[in-house]
């Protein structure tokens, strides 16, 4: 009995995305209130469109891993989110031959350290001097960055969000200072210098190996072994036995207790996939996940209800998008978040309203 | 009072529309009027709530498209009474398994990933850009070098598709061609 659909449909979207594109005004507001008001039919045609609209926005998990190009057809839905959970039930295989394109790319990081990233990098240049007998250098990043830095020796470090590193390399040994934050050691093999990281009071030895040292909340420290072998040795206790970390070890360390943990390496590996720029969650608590996107946003996440803390969380996410991971946190879980100021304040939903 | 109503029904309505799309599919022979019927099946839900919202809003739903696929059989008496399943059977849809609340999880993203995937190759572009990379429209115009204009009507298009490859599966409402001239909407079944 009405206009055709689909007449009412287009024009539906028409408004949408009018104001999808922006500057949109009261004026404008008002003249489509007006058309909804016209007819109900108007309004629920415009609700529909509006409500997958919407949802559309969880795409953006599975842009983790993606770079900013568009993706192939098929292609993209095999990021591992999609892999892990829900392959199987994914066996229509329009994506042939889907050659993961995921390694090694972070456009988005990328993107960010060219302009806002400001690498304040405060003594390196002049320090090294070839014939220097102790070469020196120091690096910052800013919240949200991340940069590669190539030390004097052939080994790199990258650097995670908000970070500082100090080197110092001398003949006989060559020591770093992780200040705050996270770094991911490539260390070259020299065994005649021992590359040691000092932090929070322990020396984390390598010869030539790949590690990652982090710096947490609360004197938490965590080191994650991917290649070789590492030696933690506290300082402030020199009479404790170092442990020795193999290649799949992650140890986590507070204040005395160290506690380690045998991985198989790809697992060990994940760990690191902010250098990618996401992070990857299989049922990781919901508090250290938020940990995670904390550290790489000025937005901070706060979890106001403990018992959400214990939440798991699955998945692949992108650092810098802490807003599409809080959103999906609503929609899957029973959570509500909240802006107050500077932060973002989760809370449990208050119990579904009965519909009367 | 309006606003309740458009969230209360996005939520308990528009959430079932997969399940309901099946069910006009295989209870309407005239596949180019399901989408016709869809609209006037929501209307009626939605007025209906404006009043009281129903208790069991999918019940409500199903409720509405069986009544209204009788009115509509009654009305036009030529239909023979095989273009509908048997109007005493249908009573056994709302047993049909819970659809996924399109709210949970994975279910979802993967039709939404699929209905992307669906899309004609600028429009999936645009979409792609707008709603993962999150770019405005401006800067998606720039980048692909075309009018703003353009992108906006990519994303119309856009919208409208992703809400019938989301809901509709294979078939649904995907006008034949992307030309959007009217349907024909003449044939009646016999």
């Amino acid at each position: 009995m009405n206009t055709d659909h689909r007449q009412i449909e287009r024009t539906a979207s028409m408004w949408l995305a009018r104001r999808d594109a922006g500057d949109w005004s009261d004026g404008q507001q008002a003249a489509l209130n007006a058309w909804l008001e016209e007819s109900i039919a108007h309004r629920v045609a415009f609700l529909r469109l509006e409500a997958t609209w919407n949802e559309t926005a969880r795409l953006q998990a599975f842009a983790a891993g993606c770079s900013e190009i568009v993706p192939a057809r098929g292609e993209w839905a095999q990021s591992p989110y999609f892999v892990s959970p829900i392959g199987a039930a994914h066996p229509d295989g329009h994506g042939r031959g889907t050659r993961q394109r995921r390694r090694r790319r972070w456009p988005l990081f990328a993107g960010i350290a060219a302009s806002l990233v400001a690498i304040a990098v405060v003594a390196a240049g002049l320090a090294w001097n070839n014939y220097a007998r102790v070469e020196t250098g120091a690096w910052h990043t800013l919240l949200g960055a991340q940069q590669v830095v190539r030390l004097p020796d052939g080994s790199t470090a990258t650097l995670g969000s908000d970070t500082g590193l100090r080197v110092a390399f001398s003949r006989s040994e060559r020591n770093l200072d992780l200040a705050r934050g996270e770094a991911f050691f490539d260390v070259a093999h020299d065994a005649a210098r021992p590359f040691v990281v000092h932090v929070e009071g322990y020396r984390v030895t390598a010869v030539g190996t790949r590690f990652d040292v982090r710096r947490g909340h609360d004197r938490k420290l965590r080191v994650v072994v991917t290649r070789g072998l590492v030696r933690l040795q506290s300082m402030i206790d020199p009479a404790r036995a170092a442990t020795m970390l193999p290649a799949g070890s992650i140890a986590m360390v507070v204040g005395d207790n160290v506690l380690v943990q045998q991985v198989p390496l790809d697992e060990a590996r994940e760990r690191l996939s902010w250098r990618d720029g996401y992070a990857v969650f299989h049922g990781t608590p919901l508090a250290e996940a938020v940990e995670e996107f904390n550290r790489y946003n000025p937005r901070k996440i706060v979890i106001a209800d403990h018992s959400l803390a214990a939440l798991r969380v699955g998945g692949n996410f992108r650092l810098d998008n802490s807003a599409a991971f809080v959103r999906l946190m609503q929609q899957v879980f029973p959570v509500q978040a909240e802006p107050h100021g500077d932060r973002i304040v989760l809370s449990r939903r208050a119990a579904a309203r009965a519909t009367r | 009072m309006g606003e309740p109503v458009d969230t209360w029904f996005a939520r308990e309505v528009l959430a079932h529309e997969q399940a309901l799309m099946r069910f006009l599919h295989r209870n309407w022979r005239d596949h180019d009027e399901v989408g016709d019927l869809r609209q006037e099946i929501y209307v009626r839900v939605y007025e209906a709530a404006m009043r009281q919202p129903p208790d069991s809003p999918k019940s409500f739903l199903f409720a509405t498209a069986r009544n209204l696929l009788a009115d509509r059989v009654r009305r036009q008496r030529i239909v023979s009474i095989t273009a509908v399943g048997d109007l005493e059977q249908l009573n056994v849809l709302q047993d049909e398994l819970d659809p996924p609340r399109w709210l949970g999880g994975r279910e979802a993203l993967t039709r939404l990933a699929r209905a992307l995937d669906r899309l004609p190759e600028r429009c999936r572009e645009v979409v792609w850009l707008r709603r993962v990379e999150d770019l405005p429209q401006k800067e998606i115009a720039r980048r692909l070098g075309i009018s703003e204009k353009t992108v906006e009507k990519h994303i119309a298009k856009g919208s409208r598709m992703m809400a019938d490859f989301f809901h509709g599966g294979t078939e649904a409402g995907a006008p034949p061609g992307h030309a959007h001239g009217e349907p024909a909407r003449i044939r009646k079944p016999t």
